[in-house]
């Protein structure tokens, strides 16, 4: 057994890779997403894919699996009726959130409705001190009474979340399995289980997600399980989280949750793979296309993970706009930034790029599709960056005149440019966003990106990459072979990892040394035999720690890496000054003789990502004057003029081939672009590798 | 260096990056709750001119178009001239800056060279600066505090160690106040590293050319947007519970031309206790009312201040004189917006909410715990915001202020407090055909064997959210002490130690009539328990 396969449902398709781990042969397929029925979709891409590659689905051992249903019910609130029991005085704590407006100045924002609506959330007698300890008993018969309440009301699921059980699970728990006993077939979440942190409104919201989606999720899982044994593959199904790590079923029907994202996660987790691959330890990665561009810090060969996500935004790109949920995610920017996004001319006679977008339909001018308003793709067409013949590998023509007529229209008349002038400024707004966003994501995690090589795919990426890494100041661009199924790739690369967390708030000075190892124990041994009933062998896990710490007295954490083994008094200066290094990368100076303290302890538990070996689909291609088609006109800045650039058919490009910029090189999904200056070479796994000057 | 919109475009992003990097890397290291729970806190940038080119996207606006008053302040004592790289202003000066001692600005300058090109400043509501526990009890603004002039908390680089020394033998937590200095310089100095490398990349020499650029169109399109209101004269007046005598606050915007005149003659004389609004203040939020209702979407910075003229007079409530006391002064300074609306929403009854709860409420409790160690917290919570021409009002949301709540279980983990209930209020909501939106309930006690000292900053307890275009008026707002009220809510209350404190905030007005309401919605409020009959 020896073939494994990626699968990836995104909203419009299903992109799926399977690789023979024999011959290193690879094979990309894409399906559209069968909305009502995803587990067919599957079905059918897995089943066609592995009569084209003639792999024998008895050969394949692993099928690692990512999905955006959870977040797509979330969005269209698609999810199962769901109940909220809670601590008595504090059913509206998931609708007054935190009291404020996501935009200060807009009166008639809304905030997302709960996904628990107010006659289902129910207070039952009971009440935990801030300490953990039982200041009321719960009262059973008043929450049989409730529960029953619940029942009758017609509750899918029920999400527990009390005040202060992050500290003590008991009421949670006793609740569950009241629950159980009055119904037990209602699918039940328990905050302490899902997220055992402080705070009420985030606790309560992401436990309410979990259950809102776990039937829905259940049901799915069950059914691409079935279908797949249907086919005659053994192999196991592996679930992508959005922490970059996956998960058995089990696991990923208890907390569906943390499924989120896994597509974008998926994405990130190929760059990395990328970065540990080129033994470079960092990169940017940065995925840009139809519709939102995505930046990712890739740090160490590995993304950096977030403890919390927002889902289903009101308003897609403003914080604050959506549903929180404490899971660990990997750690990206996300903006309004594509090849559709439609540019315009503000009441400040300003040019503005997105976040609007003309989507797949009725898209950018020059598809001819009915859309009228200039966007990014647009530009680039204009700029000659694209090639009106040759866009999806020619499958689509594109029409230059309706692109300039958008263009004069919405952007040059107004600003007294010229087409190109005005295309150029589109082009360069684009690019200026996504270079701010991505500063500020990686200033925000004290990254300075000049040091990241920036790592470009998705459609738009490699024709935006260019400009982008001038503004970021970085010194190289990494454009992947097969940049579109990037996201499928990444599944392959994913370690199977288990994330775990508990909340021990101390003093460093006063820790509990104790308590904590006995802390550390439980989470790494139940990482370990997870891991174990995978099939890992032992001693190849990887267990890393991490504390949040902060100041006493502040009320954000900074995380660090702390040593493994048994933790005592002497650990104390290695953990100080890690906690101190990564303060001082942050906010450039630690303040004196101010206590230590740590609120939540982390842990994970994970087996090597497995290796990719890119090396036999893709053999051939030729010297550098051999891969040129023909040369076309395209806009560069550095020349301040057009200039005739030499465009390479980049499945002609062979390992070791050099050239120099301007150049423009194309494949199906994706076309790149350098500029004047740009020095190229593509590498043994056909990477085209710019430096710029 | 000329700006063509793209290139201008750009540098303003960048700019707007930047006051961002600077207020997060503040609310990051802040040491206390209502910095970075509740986002009490202003940042920006500055031209060496004072003007204020661009704003964090967090904060409130109490503070942040007060501090852009505040830089004229800063650079009148001292001019680029007497400063040097390392130094850091500060001052609390009510009336130079926020409108009471507990919000400190700090202001750093940002050297390019030896050349001043920049300021970076904030402010932030500080944890306690001695004085009455904030509170409208004082009868001067001696009272209420320490007051800080301008003066040089770094000189050249070394910290003011007398200043220092000063600031905390006067305040009761001197850890957090002077760690929250430090968040601020913090924020300073990133956004001052920021600047400096955008200004190398894009080759400015100085800010003020981009600022002009910035602040110019601003004001166009502000001049614009006004230049479209039906010309008129419009009034309106509302009602405060004051502090034993009610308050009223009148208005007359008048619209001409490209300008708006607001002015506040005929609003009460200053109270004797603290709730009394210094100017600064008052311009602050009758910009911020203008802005929502004329125009949202325009940037804001000095030139959205420029086409404004707003007047009061000396010795009324709303430009009151020194010493009158202050402290409790959001009182009535959150109701400027919404007297703004009245008036204007009779030129654009559209664009106008309901009158709201208004005024954040500020609970703040001082005692001693279990063990006998004095604790003093505060936190702060938000009734009902008035209905909207299209929509329902928003449940116990801030408005006018951006200040949020703090979640219980910080709450409980910070003090000995222990919170019993906290629910939306039912059947608080005006009606109309859009409802206002629901006040909260927060019930507590206090982990104490002694009386303890409560003051809770409140108002619209005798004077409800009034309804727009037939719409009901909200609830009023309640404090009950063990299910008493107290004869002045405001007052400091002496609590005995099993008390249970109540705050039931007001609801929002309604617009429009009730009997145009959507069934479907009367359907929902009812199941939903938002309105129980």
């Amino acid at each position: 057994m020896s073939a494994r396969f990626g699968v990836d449902i995104g909203g419009t398709f299903t992109d799926l890779v399977v690789v023979d781990e024999i011959t290193g042969a690879i094979r990309v397929g894409k399906v559209l997403t069968t909305a009502k029925d995803p587990a067919h979709g599957v079905e059918q891409g897995v089943q066609s894919l592995l009569d084209e590659a003639g792999v024998h689905p008895r050969r394949v051992r692993a099928v690692v699996h990512g999905t955006t249903l959870a977040t797509n019910a979330l969005i269209e609130r698609k999810g199962a009726r769901t109940g909220l029991l809670t601590t008595e005085g504090f059913r509206d704590a998931l609708e007054i959130r935190h009291e404020g407006r996501y935009d200060m100045y807009d009166l008639l924002i809304d905030p997302p409705p709960p996904l628990v609506p107010r006659h289902l959330r129910r207070e039952v007698p009971e009440r935990l001190g801030p300490d953990g300890s039982v200041l009321r008993a719960l009262d059973e018969d008043a929450a049989r009474r409730v529960i029953a309440g619940l029942v009758r009301d017609g509750v899918e699921a029920v999400a527990i979340c009390l005040l202060h059980a992050y500290l003590n699970p008991v009421h949670e728990r006793r609740l569950a399995e009241l629950v159980r006993e009055a119904a037990p077939s209602l699918v039940v979440s328990c905050a302490s289980d899902v997220v055992p942190e402080i705070r009420e409104y985030e606790r309560s919201s992401t436990t309410a997600a979990n259950v809102y989606v776990a039937p829905l999720m259940a049901r799915y899982l069950e059914d691409l399980e079935r279908r797949l044994t249907g086919l005659g593959v053994p192999g196991q199904l592996y679930i992508m989280q959005s922490s970059g790590g996956i998960a058995l079923p089990p696991l990923a029907r208890r907390l569906p949750i943390r499924l989120v994202e896994s597509g974008p996660a998926a994405g990130a987790l190929a760059a990395a793979q990328a970065a540990r691959a080129r033994g470079d330890s960092r990169l940017l990665s940065f995925d840009m296309g139809g519709t939102t561009a995505k930046a990712c810090v890739i740090d160490g060969g590995a993304p950096l993970v977030a403890r919390e996500f927002e889902v289903a935004r009101a308003d897609r790109f403003k914080k604050g706009s959506g549903l929180p949920v404490r899971v660990p995610v990997i750690e990206m920017i996300e903006i309004g930034a594509g090849g559709g996004s439609i540019a315009r001319v503000d009441r400040m006679g300003l040019l503005k790029v997105g976040p609007d977008s003309a989507g797949a339909d009725p898209g950018p001018a020059c598809y001819n599709l009915g859309g009228r308003q200039p966007t990014v793709t647009d530009a680039d067409l204009l700029l000659g960056y694209l090639d009106a013949e040759f866009f999806l590998g020619g499958r689509m023509r594109l029409d230059r005149a309706a692109a300039e007529r958008a263009v004069l229209e919405h952007v040059g008349g107004h600003l007294a440019l010229d087409a190109t002038a005005a295309a150029w400024g589109i082009h360069r707004v684009v690019n200026e966003n996504m270079a701010a966003a991505a500063r500020i994501h990686g200033i925000e995690r004290g990254r300075d990106l000049r040091a990241y090589p920036l790592f470009a795919f998705g459609g738009a990426g490699p024709v935006h990459c260019w400009q982008v890494a001038k503004v970021l100041k970085v010194p190289r661009i990494l454009i992947p072979f097969g940049a579109g199924a990037m996201s499928a790739w990444g599944l392959l690369a994913a370690p199977l990892a288990f994330d775990f967390v508990r909340t021990l708030r101390a003093r460093l000075d006063a820790a509990d040394w104790g308590a904590l190892n006995r802390l550390f124990a439980e989470m790494e041994d139940e990482g370990r035999e997870l891991l174990a009933r995978a099939g890992a062998a032992r001693e190849s896990v990887r267990v890393s720690r991490i504390a949040e710490m902060r100041y006493v007295g502040q009320g954000h954490e900074v995380e660090a890496l702390i040593p493994p083994g048994r933790l005592s008094a002497e650990s104390l200066p290695a953990i100080i000054a890690a906690f101190e290094a990564a303060y001082r990368a942050l906010y450039h100076r630690v303040p004196q003789g101010v206590p230590i303290e740590a609120l939540n302890w982390r842990v994970t538990v994970a087996a090597p990502a497995p290796s990719l070996t890119f090396g036999g689909a893709v053999a051939g291609g030729a010297a550098a004057p051999d891969a040129v088609k023909r040369t076309r006109r395209a806009w560069f800045a550095e020349a301040n003029d057009w200039v005739e650039t030499p465009v390479y058919d980049r499945y002609a490009l062979g390992p070791g081939t050099t050239f120099d910029g301007p150049a423009i090189v194309e494949e199906r999904e994706s076309t790149a672009v350098v500029g004047p200056g740009a020095r190229c070479r593509v590498d043994e796994r056909r990477t085209l590798v710019v430096e710029l000057g | 260096m000329p700006f063509d919109p793209v290139t201008l475009e750009i540098c303003w992003n960048r700019l707007i990056g930047v006051v961002n990097e600077q207020a997060a890397a503040l609310q990051r290291t802040s040491f206390t709750s209502i910095v970075r729970e509740a986002g009490d806190l202003s940042a920006g940038v500055f031209d060496v001119r004072g003007f204020m080119v661009a704003q964090a996207v967090t904060g409130t606006p109490g503070h942040i178009n007060s501090m852009a008053l505040a830089m004229k302040h800063f650079l009148a004592a001292y001019p680029p001239a007497r400063l040097a790289p390392g130094d850091v202003l500060i001052t609390n000066d009510p009336w130079k800056t926020s409108g009471h001692l507990n919000d400190v600005t700090i202001c750093s300058p940002i050297f390019r060279g030896d050349r001043c090109v920049a300021f970076f400043a904030s402010t932030c509501h500080t944890a306690d600066i001695g004085g009455h526990v904030l509170s409208a009890e004082a009868r001067e603004v001696y009272e209420e505090g320490l007051q800080i002039p301008i003066l040089k908390l770094y000189d050249a680089g070394r910290p003011n160690e007398t200043l220092i020394a000063l600031i905390r033998e006067n305040t009761r937590l001197p850890e957090m106040v002077l760690g929250d200095f430090h968040a601020q310089i913090a924020g300073g100095a990133v956004g001052g590293e920021r600047l400096l490398e955008f200004m190398d990349e894009f080759g400015l020499e100085r800010l003020e050319p981009l600022a002009d650029e910035i602040i110019g169109r601003t004001e166009r399109a502000m001049r614009q947007a006004i230049g479209a209101l039906r010309p008129g004269r419009y009034e309106y007046a509302i009602t405060s519970d004051g502090f034993g005598e009610p308050i009223t606050i009148k208005v007359r915007c008048l619209v001409g031309g490209d300008e708006l005149v607001v002015d506040y003659t005929g609003s009460s004389p200053a109270s004797r206790r603290g709730v009394n609004v210094v100017m600064n203040y008052t311009e602050a939020y009758t910009t911020y009312g203008v802005k929502v209702i004329v125009s949202p979407d325009v940037p804001n910075n000095e030139g959205a201040f420029r086409p404004l003229r707003i007047l009061a007079p000396v010795g009324s409530i709303l430009n009151v004189e020194r010493p009158a006391p202050v402290a409790a002064r959001h009182i009535i300074g959150h109701f400027l917006p919404h007297v703004v609306a009245g008036a204007l929403g009779q030129a654009v009854p559209e664009r106008v909410m309901a009158e709201g709860s208004a005024n954040i409420w500020g609970v703040q409790v001082s005692g001693k715990d279990l063990e006998g160690r004095p604790f003093t917290h505060i936190f702060f919570a938000s009734g009902g915001t008035g209905a909207r021409a299209v929509k329902d009002g928003l449940a116990a949301t801030a408005f006018p202020s951006g200040v949020l709540g703090t979640p219980v279980e910080v709450i409980e983990n910070l003090s000995p407090l222990i919170v019993e209930r906290k629910a939306l209020r039912d059947d608080s909501g005006g009606r109309g055909k859009y409802r206002g939106g629901l006040g909260q309930t927060i019930a507590f006690r206090v982990r104490t064997r002694e009386p303890f000292v409560c003051s809770i900053l409140c108002d619209r307890t005798e004077h409800p959210a009034a309804g727009f275009r037939g719409g009901a008026p909200g609830a009023p707002g309640e404090v009950l002490i063990d299910g008493v009220r107290p004869a002045n809510p405001k007052a400091e209350q002496v609590v005995p130690p099993t008390a249970l404190v109540e705050v039931r905030l007001p609801g929002g007005g309604g617009y429009g009539r009730e009997s145009d309401r959507d069934p479907d919605l009367i359907a929902r409020d009812l199941l939903e328990g938002y309105v129980t009959r």
